[in-house]
């Protein structure tokens, strides 16, 4: 008889955890975990150049080129990269890289912004109609198996003859964010536990008090886990958008430019990179952050 | 006195997922008087929590007639004429303490004033005013119980359904609640209480009316009228009557599973 949703075990109080040694503890991991991931970097680089980028054991010997100078830089170079001139009597490579980061930041938010709303949408639909949901779903997931590259040239095509080139890479990136919004919001709104409903009903609690007092609520935790895919994808997106889109600005423009030059300076690839995935993760903190500030139920208990 | 559930004839039959047929409630007729604390209690299998869910409108009869104040349960549901309080709290861990008990009075539009001054009141009829800003983990389970009670209270229905509310406690925190219930139902003399246990001592403690249930197909045993004197408390429990009520109540458990065997 008793309900199978049973989630609040008896008597088991929860007290509030010390907080502040896991934050330094994580921070320290991670410190930790980078200078182990430089020095293999390097050992591995010093390794191979001391047995001549070929390693023989019995019969076979192993090609360890890829570990030379000119093809995997040192990482002193890399960071040495920011501070050279990004080309001839030009501005530092880290300026160079900021104005592209912010402008590929810019249109990142917009397609996070337009893909998360149209994601949430679509959720909330497919949450309240089955038919919908059945119908529409199946596209939903397809669209994700098309390859973003082969859609990435169509957009900006449209784009530009609806006279809204600048909105080709946003929507770009939207193409991205939108699936594991309506994915995990789907199923945030619609896992709940059955008693948890039927206090609605016995309240005779109409759709939209249902959806605002429990739905949204029950789904935040995984909205946010949703978002937070969606703040790296919108990153990842916007560089792929950027290729196609003839515009000359964009991490993505840098990437494809120094990627031609990469035989005469492969550290200036790394840079760009760095940038890129350090973007990435400045947003996913950004989102994070907002998640610490709205889920403050969960945050109290889990941190 | 007046019926404030009438129940006539009424059976359920669910499908089970191999196809097979299974009456979880069959003829049964019951009455429940204003004011009565009637206590439903049986072994798993007998209906009692199909039967307290039918006159909630959560499931539907497949045969007979339910009345709750003279009203088709759905129109009950409708006219918000009953609190429930389910086996686990069920408090939306989101909300604080207050804001779980406000729940029904914010989708019933009362105002956010008169919200705050009702859910206050009922928090220290359970004895919980201290706690109003807590969030349900940081509550044990007994007190969650209580939150989930004075929630259930808390836009005054005349009626109170409750799932085993207290089946998940151990036994001390048990008997504390039933005085806290008993109390609280002592407070409000036009309220009646429909209680689904599985717990004999607990059923004859609390109640005026116990129905003892049997399984397959799911139907009333047996009622039993429990007269001790009120106001109850632990001495009730040492009383030869508790004892010749408890055994009665028992004897009509075991003979109750011995006819649906028997079949």
């Amino acid at each position: 008889m008793a309900a199978a949703s049973e989630r609040i075990e008896p008597n088991a109080r929860a007290e509030r955890p010390p907080r502040d040694s896991s934050g330094m503890r994580t921070l320290l991991s991670s410190i930790l975990i980078i200078a182990a991931l430089c020095l293999l970097w390097e050992g591995l680089k010093n390794f191979s150049k001391s047995v001549d980028y070929a390693l023989t054991v019995g019969e076979t010997t192993i090609d360890l080129s890829l570990f030379n100078d000119t093809q995997l830089p040192h990482l002193g170079d890399i960071l040495g990269a920011f501070s050279e001139p990004s080309q001839r009597n030009g501005p530092p490579l880290y300026a160079m890289l900021l104005e592209n980061a912010l402008y590929t930041l810019w249109a990142a938010v917009r397609g996070f912004f337009i893909g998360g709303a149209i994601g949430f949408i679509l959720a909330i639909l497919f949450a309240h109609s089955r038919l919908l949901q059945r119908g529409l779903l199946p596209y939903v997931v397809a669209s994700q198996t098309v390859p973003i590259l082969a859609i990435a040239p169509m957009v900006v095509i449209w784009m530009g003859r609806a006279g809204a080139l600048e909105w080709s890479v946003p929507i770009i990136a939207a193409y991205l964010t939108f699936f594991p919004v309506t994915i995990y919001t789907l199923r945030g709104l619609t896992s709940i536990p059955p008693t948890a409903l039927e206090l609605m009903q016995s309240y005779a609690a109409g759709w939209w008090d249902i959806l605002v007092k429990l739905r949204l609520p029950n789904a935040l935790p995984q909205i946010f886990t949703a978002l937070k895919i969606s703040a790296t994808a919108s990153v990842v997106g916007a560089i792929i958008g950027e290729l196609p889109s003839g515009i000359q600005t964009g991490l993505g423009i840098a990437i494809l430019n120094f990627s031609r030059y990469y035989n005469q300076s492969p550290p200036r690839l790394f840079a760009t990179i760095l940038m890129a995935g350090l973007l990435g993760i400045l947003f996913f903190a950004v989102i994070a952050g907002v998640e610490r500030l709205v889920v403050r139920w969960r945050a109290e208990a889990a941190s | 006195m007046t019926s404030i559930i009438s129940i006539k004839n009424l059976s359920k039959t669910f499908r089970g997922a191999d196809g097979v047929e299974v009456h979880a409630l069959e003829n049964v007729s019951l009455d429940i008087q204003e004011g009565e604390f009637v206590s439903l209690i049986g072994p798993s299998g007998c209906g009692k929590s199909t039967l307290l869910r039918m006159i909630a409108d959560l499931i539907q009869p497949t045969n007979g007639q339910l009345t709750v104040n003279g009203k088709t349960a759905q129109q009950a549901r409708k006219d918000r004429e009953y609190g429930f309080v389910f086996q686990n709290a069920t408090l939306y861990e989101w909300r604080t303490v207050i804001k779980n008990v406000e729940l029904p009075l914010e989708i019933m539009k009362h105002g956010k004033e008169e919200r705050r001054a009702r859910a206050r009141e009922m928090l220290k009829l359970v004895e919980l005013g201290d706690f109003e800003e807590k969030y349900p983990w940081q509550l044990s389970g007994g007190m969650q119980q209580r939150v989930s009670i004075a929630r259930a209270l808390a836009f005054q229905p005349r009626l109170l359904l409750m799932d085993e509310p207290f089946g998940a406690l151990d036994e001390m925190t048990r008997e504390r609640m039933n005085n806290e219930l008993l109390r609280i139902w002592t407070a409000m003399p036009e309220m009646t209480v429909v209680f689904v246990t599985h717990s004999i001592s607990e059923a004859v403690y609390l109640s005026s009316r116990v129905v003892v249930m049997s399984p397959r197909p799911g139907r009333i045993a047996e009622m039993i009228d429990i007269d001790l004197p009120r106001p109850r408390g632990s001495a009730t429990r040492d009383l030869d009557q508790f004892f010749h009520l408890t055994s009665r109540v028992r004897h009509a458990l075991r003979q109750g599973v011995g006819l649906g065997i028997d079949e």
